[in-house]
């Protein structure tokens, strides 16, 4: 019975259902009239809109006339959400459902007035958004500032329409406020006062204000009509911060080990970090993803830049590589053992930004070197074997520190200063045999040396940098100071045994004792102003300044002789040099095209004086040079297409010789080879031109460039040499510092990054070619040294599937070089090398990782013929959550092969050295990185994310 | 299609309040904006859910702080009309006294006619896009907020394309259904428009209320591109933004954000 009745029910309410939308109109007109209140008074041009009331999605709109009547005619039949908003008022809402009839008249609708003090202090003083949820009205509490320690009862007295009287009581828009929640929760009972008296304000991110049933109604259930004025304190979601760090423990065959680790912590200003590591399988430092972890935002400095010229003032963000202590820098030759680590810690308020780092680093090394060098004389030539033994210690301490603080955006203030501190010491034991090279198997000498040194170095550099921009836009000003100082001081020793066979055998020893300290100091100062002229134009103008003086002591002592001074040896060399520029430029620019001429005058001061010892008198006049120039400027950029550039710069540049250079002090290490310093040297005089090119796609990734760059000397500072035979000492090559004129370098490189199908496979290849004419006199004989070298490379990077990655690649190096005095010496030194790598996830997160790279050295000159295959195997596993844990198992040069080999070849000599290093081990680690290890096998994944 | 649906009450809407805002305000609702938008690729890549957060969130930890870089942009709006693109001016400081080779971009609405015209670099290749007027769907929210003097309401769109979610705050006393990029189609003219929370700021920073001329006249271009509709368009970028997701790799350094 009940279940008929039901059905009948159910029946009669469809068909009322039916009958009722079939008399609904499909479509109807709305109107109605906004008021301002309830007198009447219209709200003319009030936005009335209607949305979805599923999603508020906007259907369509109108505007109120004059008369406050709007109507939307022909509309959709269907359920709306009324909104209307106008300025001053809280915005409107109604829910309107189908119409039954064509015109539906809504009447009167009366928009409530946002409180004056709303609507004046909040939206158009504070700029602070006013967010109105239904009744809600929040505030947002981050735009009102309280001084630090402040309770939420002192934010509140800051907040329009919010009053809070001695006693804590607090009233909203004029109304009590009789509960207090925080993120929705009652806060410890119901007083308001406790929450309001006991929070920070810095906890707090909104305030909002509403009207809630009494509690009485709440906890009976009886809607008895009356609201009270609640408040709710919503938290701040946890500041930006964190912490991360990873370790890695590595044991291997041969006693090989390594070990890695670093933490890192940081909230939304502040970045604190620790690394620490050490080994002995030639790691002297960290790679490029833990240097940079470690620096964190301070591994890239913008602003920095303290010399300005003709490019106006440096501004990029650059990367400070050459004092970079922790990053690996082994240059493959020798067996090491490193150790080393630091702290970091930044601070960035946007305002004011701060760096501090200190580090250690130390590195003992073990090498022997075998090498070949051969001398071309103008007539005849020469050659000589060297067999290196060294073992080295170097130790370094360093501060760096930063600060960076930006007045407001029109003034800028950065200081740097750095300070190094090294120790160092060295054992050597050389022996060289020296013979004729056509003749290679007489010996005509041979020396034993054994070389020690001890050295301590401190350094410090400090530079200020403020910039100061106009309103005018482009107008600035910038000035810099720096000063610099280096200290040294060095003990060492020299022992050598020169063995001669012709025209009978006998033994020519040698010792010393060396004492040298150094001290530096520089002063340096610049200016840069630059205003537009116009649109097209940009005038620069700057000033730069130097002052440095350098004393450099050396007394050479000989213990076999009562450690008598050895005069011919001993030198005290002052050097003072004084340099100031004063250079404009006018640069026109359109878009895409800038053009820059510029000019500058400048002076170089040198001064020199030198003694036997610092307090004895000098042994010469000093000497006072003064060299002045124009220095012209130009360049121009040009972009045909937004991804197409082309850069041409000349510049002309005198450049101040060395201290080293200058001071006139014989420096033998090795009785074969001397070398002493000209102080009547002058400063090297270059034209240079340069131009590249730049070519990218931003879709495919694919890039391309050229540079070209060229130099022509008009004086170039080479080193003359002169060699002397003689019975009594062998062969001597006296080496010096002298200006020539002629001579030119041009270089060249290009490179290219071409993906073939999008994501898979990619080609890349790049090579160079360069040319070096070098004047230099040999025996008083000028010789031209003509070197040329070019070079081609290739590769290729194929991903068929996520799990797998292949690469090949290869590249090959000539280098001819031809000696004017000698044309039958010519070299021909060649270097090629191939390789191949694999990375396979052959099971999930298990990854096989090898790659092969075989090299060949040659030079037929010689007979030099030299071949070094590699291959590395690695299989490593992830492990845990996130995948933190990796263990990996790794096999370094399988075919234990591993050697360095460099030929070089300069001027009229060319050297061939072969030194052993680490070669064949095996070794296990165990990683745990908190923020998990990449599980990709693509290389390109790993690393840091670099535009 | 919704939209379908909303066309003809959209243009309803739009003749009646055009009648009203013509005739009865008498002020003038027409005039040039400048611009200033503010990019956040640290922000960008934080809003790339597919990108490994060890990924991105290293970039935060390195990047955090100097990820921004700001740029003019120039709008002209009228209630027939609006045409945005690249600014002469330059935002950031430090590029006075360099001019670079401008993009070609243009952003063009007709109100009036319903029609879209756009110059949009995307793949590193330029497309022409002429089409009937679409605009971006709205769900207009409660809160006010003040930009440039005017006060605002706020509005947000959640576009599937690029996984964008837009919140913009529209003037409700100038009533023009204009705003920059390609957004469009709201009872008032959109001065501040806040992508994927920072990841592109746009805010009006400069108003100028003067009767235009020849600023508003669709302008004659020498560019060369592709052709499209607006729907080979969206196909072009929804291709692109899939593939990128796929390499697990950013997709905005090849489209316009």
């Amino acid at each position: 019975m009940k279940k008929i009745l039901f059905r009948l029910f159910i029946a009669s309410l469809c068909l009322w259902a039916n009958a009722l939308t079939a008399q609904l109109p499909s479509r109807i007109t709305l109107k109605g009239v906004v008021a301002t209140d309830t007198v009447g008074e219209p709200a003319a041009l009030a936005t009335v809109m209607l949305l979805n009331p599923a999603d508020s999605t906007l259907v369509t709109f109108a505007r109120s006339d004059a008369q406050g009547a709007f109507a939307f005619k022909n509309i959709r039949n269907t359920a709306y959400l009324l909104k209307i908003s106008y300025v001053g008022y809280l915005p409107y809402q109604q829910h309107l459902s189908p119409a039954e009839s064509e015109t539906v008249d809504l009447g009167r609708l009366t928009l409530k007035p946002i409180q004056r003090e709303l609507m004046e202090v909040v939206i158009r003083t504070a700029k602070a958004p006013l967010f109105i949820r239904g009744d809600t009205i929040e505030y947002d509490a981050t735009m009102f500032k309280v001084p630090p320690g402040s309770t939420v009862e002192d934010l509140l007295r800051r907040l329009p329409g919010i009053e809070v009287d001695e006693a804590g009581n607090i009233k909203a828009q004029g109304r009590d406020v009789r509960r207090v929640y925080v993120d929705g929760k009652t806060f410890f009972g119901s007083d308001p006062k406790l929450a309001t008296k006991n929070l920070g304000a810095e906890t707090i991110s909104k305030v909002q204000v509403f009207d809630e049933k009494s509690e009485i109604a709440r906890l009976l259930g009886i809607d008895d009509g009356k609201e009270e004025r609640a408040m709710n304190l919503e938290l701040k979601e946890e500041y930006k911060k964190g912490a991360f760090g990873k370790a890695t423990l590595a044991g291997g065959s041969d006693e090989r080990w390594a070990s890695r680790a670093s933490y890192n912590r940081f909230d939304d200003r502040h970045q604190f970090s620790l690394i620490g590591y050490g080994n002995n399988i030639n790691e002297t430092g960290v790679n490029w993803e833990d240097y940079s972890e470690f620096k964190g935002q301070g591994t890239f400095q913008a602003l920095d830049g303290d010399d300005f010229g003709f490019g106006g003032m440096p501004t990029g963000i650059y990367f400070s590589t050459a004092e970079a202590d922790l990053l690996n820098y082994f240059d493959g030759r020798g067996f090491t053992r490193n150790a080393g680590g630091g702290v970091n810690y930044n601070f960035d308020n946007k305002k004011t930004k701060a760096n501090a780092s200190y580090v250690y680093n130390q590195t003992f090394l073990d090498l022997e070197e075998f090498a070949r060098r051969d001398n071309f004389l103008n007539t005849g030539a020469f050659s000589n074997t060297d067999t290196l033994g060294r073992n080295s210690f170097r130790g370094n301490h360093r501060i760096q520190t930063r600060f960076e603080h930006n007045f407001d955006s029109l003034n800028v203030l950065v200081l740097k200063g750095d300070l190094r501190l090294s120790r160092s010491e060295d054992d050597e034991r050389r022996q060289q045999r020296f013979f004729d090279s056509d003749a290679s198997t007489s010996t005509i000498n041979r020396i034993r040396a054994d070389n020690g040194a001890d050295q301590q170095v401190w350094m410090l550099n400090t530079s200020a940098v403020f910039r100061h921009r106009f309103r005018k836009p482009g107008r600035a000003f910038a000035l810099s100071a720096g000063y610099n100082q280096e200290v040294s001081d060095q003990r060492e020793r020299f022992f050598s045994q020169n063995q001669l066979f012709i025209p009978f055998e006998r033994l020519e020893q040698l010792r010393t004792r060396n004492l040298n300290d150094a001290d530096g100091r520089q002063f340096k100062s610049s200016a840069l102003y630059s205003e537009p002229l116009g649109e097209r134009w940009f005038w620069q103008t700057f000033a730069n300044a130097r002052y440095s003086e350098n004393d450099a002591n050396r007394q050479v002592r000989a213990p076999d002789r009562g450690d008598a001074r050895v005069d011919s040896l001993s030198v005290f060399y002052g050097f003072a040099e004084q340099y100031y520029r004063l250079g404009s430029s006018i640069r026109y620019l359109v878009e895409g095209f800038n053009a820059t001429i510029g000019l500058a005058g400048q002076q170089l001061a040198l001064n020199g004086r030198f003694a036997r010892d610092r307090d004895l008198p000098l042994l010469a006049p000093p000497i006072r040079r003064t060299f002045e120039d124009l220095i012209p400027y130009a360049s121009i950029e040009v972009e045909p297409t937004d991804n197409l550039s082309f850069d041409i710069e000349y510049t002309y540049r005198v450049s101040a010789p060395s201290f080293a250079n200058l001071q006139p002090i014989p420096i033998f290490t090795n009785p074969a080879f001397q070398s002493i310093g000209n102080p009547q040297l002058g400063p090297e005089r270059a034209h240079n031109f340069e131009f590249s090119t730049f070519y990218w796609d931003d879709a495919s990734f694919a890039s391309m460039g050229f540079r070209f760059d060229a130099r022509w000397f008009e004086s170039q500072i080479v080193y003359n040499q002169r060699v002397e035979r003689s019975d009594s000492l062998g062969i001597i090559t006296f080496t010096r510092p002298e200006n020539v004129a002629g001579g030119q370098s041009l270089w060249s490189y290009w490179w290219g990054n071409v993906p073939i199908v999008k994501n898979r496979l990619s080609v890349s290849f790049g090579g160079n070619a360069g040319r070096h004419l070098t004047p230099a006199f040999v025996n008083d004989v000028r010789n031209e040294t003509d070197d040329r070298n070019w070079g081609l490379n290739a590769s290729i990077n194929f991903t068929p599937g996520s799990k797998l990655f292949f690469s090949a690649n290869g590249d090959a190096d000539f280098n001819n070089i031809s000696y004017s005095i000698q044309s039958d010496l010519n070299q021909r030194i060649r270097s090629y090398s191939a390789g191949a790598s694999v990375k396979w996830e052959f099971v999930s997160k298990t990854f096989f990782e090898s790659n092969f790279n075989y090299r060949f050295f040659s030079n037929p000159t010689f007979d030099f013929r030299q071949e070094v295959p590699i291959v590395n195997a690695s299989v490593r596993r992830l492990l845990g959550p996130k995948n933190r844990m990796e263990m990996r198992l790794a096999a370094f040069d399988l075919l234990n092969r591993r050697i360095t080999v460099n030929q070089r070849g300069t001027q009229n000599f060319i050297t061939t050295s072969v030194a052993p290093t680490l070669a064949r081990y095996f070794m296990l680690s165990v990683s745990y990185n908190f923020r998990g290890h990449a599980g990709k096998v693509g290389s390109d994944r790993e690393g840091i994310i670099i535009f | 299609m919704n939209t379908s649906i909303h066309k003809p009450l959209f243009f309803i809407g739009l003749t009646v309040f055009l009648a009203i805002s013509a005739t009865a305000l008498g002020q003038v609702a027409e005039g040039e904006i400048r611009y200033l938008v503010v990019h956040d690729w640290v922000k960008r890549m934080a809003a790339l859910d597919y990108v490994s957060a060890r990924e991105r969130e290293q970039a935060a930890y390195m990047w955090g702080n100097r990820s921004e870089w700001k740029e003019y942009m120039r709008f002209y709006f009228s209630p027939q009309r609006s045409r945005y693109e690249e600014s002469d001016e330059k935002a950031e400081v430090e590029w006075v006294g360099y001019a670079w080779r401008k993009e070609p971009l243009l952003f063009y609405r007709d109100f009036e006619r319903q029609r879209m015209f756009d110059i949009v670099k995307a793949e590193g290749r330029l497309y022409l896009i002429e089409d009937s007027l679409h605009c971006p769907q709205w769900k207009v929210l409660n809160d006010l907020k003040e930009v440039a003097g005017y006060v605002c309401m706020n509005a947000v769109w959640e576009d599937s394309l690029k996984g964008h979610r837009v919140e913009v705050w529209f003037a409700l006393d100038l009533p023009v259904p204009a705003g920059p990029e390609d957004l469009c189609g709201l009872p008032g003219l959109i001065l501040e428009a806040n992508y994927n929370n920072g990841a592109m700021i746009i805010t009006a920073d400069r108003i100028d209320l003067r009767p235009l001329k020849a600023e508003l006249e669709l302008p004659k271009t020498k560019v060369k591109g592709k052709k499209v509709s607006l729907k080979e368009y969206r196909e072009v970028v929804r291709k692109y933004v899939a593939e990128q997701k796929k390499a697990e790799k950013p997709w905005f350094w090849g489209l316009r954000y």
